[in-house]
């Protein structure tokens, strides 16, 4: 492996400085003179005619100066991405308990919350959809607006189908001596970011507007706010300012509020406010949708995988969001990293009444992991082959052929990561002792433990989802500083440090005189929305074609100076070196460029590699490129009580070049953290559409003491597509955690949990006990 | 009402209502925006500050209550020039900012552990920052910057 200067050396994060000072201006951070607040009025039924909005008693409180409801946006606002379902302010009819459908601009807290009590909206309740299983009864509610081919259609809540097809699995189970067939279900994960949604809009003199708004994609959301305000492109810009975690969760939501404070501001001509109280942020926002799978595995004896055949079912909620994206995904991954015969995946998605559904970290992954890992070890205990030697035995190896019937290359890594996971963990010696202490009657109140693994595959990027790009800029400041944009943005991933990394390595040039401004819609360039972990391969190639581009114009320069040809500059350093002269400082070279009218910016993009996918066939090749890695997870139950410590844990990832390792193991021990959550305690409960947990008293995620110390290791086989063999990494933690847990209390109690998550009841009773829902929480919080 | 306060070692002085938090008068009234609001219930700490010494959520304290005592911000913890103190150059160093929402708080949760008990094990230190939320680092590298600081403290002392 080549020597690197930056690459893969210990580095400061660009933003930690202001961080941990406390100066960093997050949305709520920001007080313009003359600023307005405002806040949204949300329905409290889950599915709902809206029969008549007042707002005449509203608007005459003293201090409130405007409202608006979709009729005060184009075609109602209207927008969507993929599909077009959703409105800026709900049109016609609510769908989820939380649907805005008013938005207030006021002077003061106190005058909005009075008007939020003097507005009238009368709302006519609708049979709804709760239970996915039921949603495509011919019976139900329809929920979605299916396009005209909704009548009469039986099956009117389908947003989505998607299959894999290789081979008859049928056929194969048929013939399989060992099977196993079972039922995995994943419930709703908040996203709990700790900065809640918010945005300011500033209307500027010339009619035009600024809106900062705390998104994850700017690009997406000036998309929107120009198709439902009416304005031209150049009149509506959009600045990320610092953003307090997103997870996947800032996309559609956070286009909603950025519209209605855009709106407002437009019509008083002043800046308008809005930031989400926790309570409403969680009632309002989409959430990981919900997955029942059904899976069916066959093996020979000697525990070779044969057949797969799984039917999927996905809740997407109120509204598509990004679900068939993920949805999707979970179709692409449901069989795991796997060789098989023959393999059928089928995936249904639709609408009901639980919230909405979209992106969250793992994209419909961690979903099936938790199904597929589950699945693998309860076939090992069948077949009484070591979970970790069955994995082996069938594990995706380099150049082979996926179930979509893709050739994989060279750069497949989980046999490694499967074989580094077991001598870390100490797997050999662990497993069969655990084992043999399970197969004892316990001691009520016994302590147990056990270990469990799970191995995963990620694909790159957005695949076949979607036109796969990145563009960057590079300019040389008077002072000599370099300024470095990119369309992809940094919401605490530590992608701008990465960036950064990439430009220095790629110019020779210290990272220090680097500066990468607030994405900006007038200064970066559009580059789809940063999801999917797009951000190192796409966006860091983008940066490495940029600093290409911007190094050969200043090795032109030098040329220049020396009186010589460009390719006999040699760099060393900051340097630069002609033949048989004194060497050049980089200020020197970029004084010179000056001198003679060389202009010293560049602009680069990159596009993914080919990909292709036939929706008919159920074959193709979805994603140019995998992720793979493997955890182990070592517990400590308590049988007399069900409470499950996590007391080790073991990952080791296929990451390709890791660019900026303190990042690399934040977004490794961070994603574990929020798979820790997924498995054991984190349980997004819609009760005939009410959210059960609407702020962190209720709804918990891990603290410091809920995790182990972690240790994380990366194999870095080089990714020959990857910004110096680098692969992507920000989703892939999360997505084993939960099934390398559940399969450790598996292994500790002999129970197996098959629903997320296995918390204090299902693992010490095995089932659920039946709580009485309420609506009160949802009531107070939209008060 | 008038309320006057020691703020990061300054006597200040100012006008806002009765009923309001400790929390939003150093937002709202002071202007002091590094103390974050994640969920204004007393569960996520993001709004952490040193009232006396003591590590309390600012949202759940009336600022009235803190009338004539000693507050201190992420603010008022840096150096007199601005510059990062050891704790928050940790911070950096091990990778424990991410999003940075939860950091400031965090940092005074390591400030008043480190006051109190100056050489903390690992599982001291997880107890002391179990009331501060973070949804993106794991917490185990927040864990090696507060462990860090206080070797490399313990280390200055037996040199001074």
């Amino acid at each position: 492996m080549p020597e690197y200067r930056f690459i893969g050396k210990p580095a400061d994060r660009v933003d930690a400085l202001e961080k941990v000072l406390g100066s960093a201006m997050y949305i709520a951070d920001y007080f313009v003179p003359g600023m307005l607040l405002a806040r949204t009025i949300r329905s409290t039924l889950p599915h709902a005619r809206i029969k008549r909005i007042d707002l005449s008693a509203a608007l005459k409180i003293p201090g409130v100066v405007a409202a608006i409801t979709s009729e005060d946006f184009v075609n109602h606002g209207r927008f969507g991405y993929p599909v077009e379902d959703m409105f800026m302010l709900a049109y016609e009819r609510a769908r989820y308990v939380g649907d805005g459908i008013v938005s207030i601009a006021a002077e003061t807290e106190s005058a909005l919350q009075q008007a939020v009590d003097a507005a009238v909206i009368e709302l006519e309740e609708l049979p709804a959809v709760f239970d996915m299983t039921h949603a495509l009864d011919p019976s139900s509610a329809l929920i979605g607006e299916q396009p005209a081919d909704a009548e009469g259609y039986p099956r009117g809540n389908l947003l989505n189908q998607y299959a894999v097809r290789k081979g008859d699995p049928a056929h194969e189970l048929s013939t399989c001596a060992v099977t196993l067939e079972a039922e995995y279900s994943t419930m709703h994960q908040e996203h709990a970011y700790l900065e809640p949604e918010g945005a300011l809009a500033i209307p500027e003199s010339d009619g035009s507007l600024t809106v900062y708004a705390s998104c994850q994609s700017p690009f997406l959301n000036r998309a929107n706010l120009v198709k439902v305000l009416g304005l031209p492109e150049g009149r509506v810009r959009v600045i990320q300012p610092v953003v307090g975690g997103a997870f996947g969760g800032k996309d559609d939501l956070m286009y909603q509020i950025s519209a209605q404070v855009a709106r407002l501001a437009q019509l008083t001509g002043r800046p308008v406010k809005m930031i989400l109280p926790r309570e409403e942020s969680m009632i309002a926002s989409y959430k990981r949708d919900a997955m029942q799978m059904h899976i069916q595995l066959g093996a020979d004896a000697s525990g070779r995988l044969r057949a797969s055949r799984i039917h999927a079912l996905v809740d997407s909620g109120a509204y598509s969001s990004i679900t068939p994206f993920t949805a999707w995904r979970s179709s692409i991954h449901a069989m795991g990293p796997y060789r098989y015969d023959a393999c059928h995946v089928d995936t249904d998605v639709v609408y009901t009444n639980n919230g909405y559904s979209g992106a969250f970290r793992g994209f419909g992954n961690a979903e099936v992991c938790f199904a597929i890992e589950s699945a693998m070890d309860e076939l090992a205990l069948k077949l009484g082959i070591d979970p970790i030697d069955l994995r082996l035995q069938n594990c995706l190896l380099p150049c082979d052929i996926t179930a979509h019937g893709q050739k994989l290359g060279d750069d497949v890594g989980l046999a490694e990561c499967l074989d580094e996971v077991r001598r870390l963990s100490g797997w050999q010696h662990k497993h069969p002792l655990y084992t043999s202490e399970a197969s004892k009657a316990p001691i009520p109140g016994e302590l147990r433990r056990g270990i469990g693994v799970a191995a995963l595959f990620h694909g790159i990027s957005l695949g076949a989802e979607g036109a796969d790009f990145a563009a960057g800029t590079l300019e040389v400041n008077p002072d000599y500083s370099l300024t470095l944009t990119s369309g992809l943005t940094d919401y605490g991933t530590g992608s701008r440090t990465t960036f950064t990394l990439i430009a220095a390595e790629t110019l020779g040039l210290d990272p220090n005189r680097f500066v990468m401004p607030r994405p900006d819609t007038n200064s970066a360039q559009d580059s789809g929305p940063t999801v999917a972990s797009r951000a190192t391969v796409l966006g860091g190639n983008a940066t490495r074609v940029t600093a290409e581009q911007l190094s050969q114009l200043l090795n032109q320069a030098a040329a220049d100076l020396f009186a010589c040809r460009p390719a006999e500059i040699i760099r060393h350093g900051e340097l630069f070196i002609g033949p048989g002269e004194e060497p050049a400082s980089f200020e020197k070279v970029v004084d010179h460029a000056r001198k003679i009218g060389l202009a010293l910016s560049s602009r680069g993009r990159w596009s993914a590699p080919e990909i292709s996918w036939s929706m008919q066939k159920g074959q193709g090749k979805p994603y140019f490129a995998y992720h793979y890695g493997a955890q182990v997870a070592e517990v400590l139950v308590d049988t007399g009580t069900g409470k499950v410590d996590v007391t080790g844990f073991w990952a080791v990832h296929n990451t390709g070049k890791v660019i900026f390792p303190q990042g690399a193991y934040g977004q490794l021990f961070g994603g574990i953290a929020q798979g820790l959550g997924y498995a054991l305690m984190e349980r997004v409960d819609f009760d005939q559409g009410y959210l059960q947990a609407t702020n962190f008293d209720e709804y918990l995620i891990p603290t410091s003491m809920d995790i182990p110390d972690i240790q994380g290791e990366f194999v870095e086989k080089p990714f020959s597509a990857g910004p110096y063999g680098a692969k992507n990494l920000g989703e892939t933690g999360l997505v084993p955690a939960a099934p390398a847990i559940v399969n450790a209390i598996a292994n500790a109690t002999g129970r197996r949990i098959r629903s997320l998550p296995a918390n204090l009841e299902r693992v010490l009773l095995g089932r659920d006990l039946r709580k009485e829902g309420s609506s009160t929480a949802c009531k107070l919080g939209l008060k | 009402m008038k309320y006057s306060l020691l703020l990061n070692n300054q006597r200040v002085e100012v006008e806002a209502p009765g009923d309001i938090s400790l929390l939003k008068l150093l937002r709202e009234y002071l202007h002091l925006t590094g103390t974050k609001e994640g969920c204004d219930v007393g569960e996520c700490g993001a709004c952490s500050v040193l009232l006396d010494g003591k590590l309390v959520n600012s949202c759940m304290v009336l600022a009235a209550q803190a009338a004539d005592r000693e507050v201190i911000t992420i603010e008022g913890v840096c150096l007199p020039d601005g510059s990062p103190n050891d704790l928050q150059q940790a911070f950096i160093r091990y990778g424990a900012v991410q999003c940075g929402f939860c950091t400031p708080g965090m940092i005074l949760a390591g400030e008043a552990l480190l006051a109190d008990n100056p050489q903390p094990t690992r599982t001291e230190i997880r107890e002391a920052i179990a009331g501060n939320l973070c949804r993106c680092t794991g917490y185990q590298q927040i864990v090696d910057a507060i462990e860090q600081t206080s070797l490399s403290r313990k280390e200055k002392k037996g040199h001074a």
